[in-house]
């Protein structure tokens, strides 16, 4: 799996060796309580206290850090500026000549971007320290059909090989004079060329690829065995019910307080 | 459930990753391209057409389960439902797949829908944009008075419905460049021999 695309990064750290199925509740969880928590700051408050530290034990709080700013800083910028600026009826708190940021608006920016930090960290954190082969076979020790996993895992495989290919067909294509720049229309033009080598050929790949998957006995109805062993602790158990609970009371709460 | 057992034989099981690879990588080709369009489902509609829609919605699910835990795009797993719908739809017309008008019309209409179900996603989740250069049509619609709701869906039916019928004659003139004898072997053979 080294060569596979991921985010994953390897570390010897308790984060990276706790079971997949843990790392899978803390996301999801994370997932759940962005969109309970209705305070403005609770979100950002999540993120520092409870995702960051976690990723100071799986060793990666840099490139975590980095991961999560790159996805949510877009998001940060457009909210900011569209709905701080366009704000329908709102009071206008900063003075920009003609328009003006409003306060409604930029309170509905902070909170939607610190919901954005959490829904995006909690997931980024699972990703990061954990194997996706190893996230597919602790699921499919809970009874996940082992062709799901097969997608999931190829189809991380299959990507760079197909990204070197469209690589090989762009320059293919470009010494051949095909113009992949300037104005729209000539952009356009240049789409079909580009994308057509490369589908039919992906396409062609599939008879064989199901050949060697026959011949493997990929269509059998047996239980597969796996090289990779997963530890899952009796505490770990405890904890991710733990996690459940905590979830489920935060939105009773949240429902009770309506 | 016997029909569904049917569609998903080996040669659709392997159909799926490939697919998910062309999602991918189409999308990064098109990004590169700086075109104003997607392109990011001719996978998850070539799975539909050739072998029904659960196989296509299946491929749109894992496709944005891929895109998620790859990191690439990891806010993807929100547009779960609309990328398993789009593989609905595209294996709903693919009986229509021979009359090229048709199947366009399936494209404009797997686009309409697209668009009126990632409005309340972007919407609620994530402050009504996107992140991307389409947000100038959302703060357009913000402009003009338009809610959170209307200017997130305003900018998904000026986009989407373009990128999903282009979608759709991409799959077109791509399914009718290869050989019968090789689309035979796919369970929704019908469709397109």
């Amino acid at each position: 799996m080294s060569a596979a695309f991921s985010l994953y990064q390897s570390r010897d750290s308790g984060l990276h060796r706790l079971n997949p199925l843990t790392k899978m509740t803390i996301a999801l969880s994370g997932v759940a309580t962005s969109l309970i928590v209705s305070g403005v700051w609770g979100n950002y408050l999540l993120f520092l206290l409870i995702l960051v530290p976690l990723s100071a034990w799986g060793q990666i709080t840099y490139s975590f850090l980095r991961a999560v700013f790159r996805v949510v800083w877009p998001f940060a910028i457009s909210i900011f500026l569209i709905q701080g600026l366009f704000w329908t009826d709102g009071t206008p708190v900063i003075d920009l000549g003609p328009l003006s940021f409003k306060a409604e608006g930029l309170l509905f920016a902070v909170i939607s971007v610190g919901r954005i930090l959490l829904l995006v960290g909690s997931f980024t954190l699972m990703t990061m320290s954990t194997r996706p082969d190893a996230l597919m076979i602790a699921l499919n020790q809970r009874g996940l059909p082992h062709t799901l996993s097969y997608v999931v895992l190829s189809a991380i495989q299959i990507v760079p090989m197909f990204q070197a290919k469209a690589n090989k067909i762009v320059e293919a294509q470009q010494s051949r004079g095909l113009e992949t720049s300037g104005n729209l229309l000539k952009r356009v033009r240049a789409l079909l060329p580009l994308v057509e080598p490369l589908l039919l050929g992906s396409i062609l790949d599939i008879e064989e690829r199901a050949i060697a998957l026959e011949a493997r006995g990929f269509g059998r109805r047996v239980k597969p065995t796996s090289l990779l062993i997963l530890k899952d602790p009796v505490w770990e158990k405890i904890l991710r019910w733990a996690i459940v609970a905590l979830v489920l009371a935060l939105l009773a709460v949240r429902i009770w307080l309506w | 459930m016997e029909n569904i057992r049917k569609d998903f034989t080996t040669i659709t099981w392997v159909m799926i990753p490939v697919a998910i690879a062309v999602n991918v990588v189409i999308g990064q080709l098109v990004v590169l391209l700086k075109l104003p369009v997607y392109l990011d489902s001719i996978g998850t509609v070539l799975v539909g057409l050739l072998a029904g829609p659960w196989a296509g919605a299946l491929t749109g699910i894992l496709s944005n389960l891929v895109w998620s835990i790859t990191g690439l795009f990891p806010q993807a797993w929100a547009w779960i439902p609309v990328a398993a719908v789009i593989g609905i739809m595209a294996g709903l017309f693919g009986r229509r797949f021979k009359q090229l008008g048709w199947w366009l019309i399936g494209g404009l209409l797997t686009g309409i829908i697209a668009a009126l179900l990632s409005a309340p996603i972007s919407a609620a989740v994530f402050g009504g944009v996107t992140g991307t250069g389409q947000d100038f049509l959302v703060g357009f619609f913000r402009a003009t008075g338009a809610s959170i709701l209307e200017a997130t869906f305003g900018q998904g039916i000026v986009s989407d419905p373009l990128d999903k019928t282009i979608t759709f004659l991409i799959v077109y003139l791509v399914v009718r460049a290869l050989p019968a004898r090789f689309l035979d072997r796919f369970p929704r053979s019908e469709n397109v021999v």
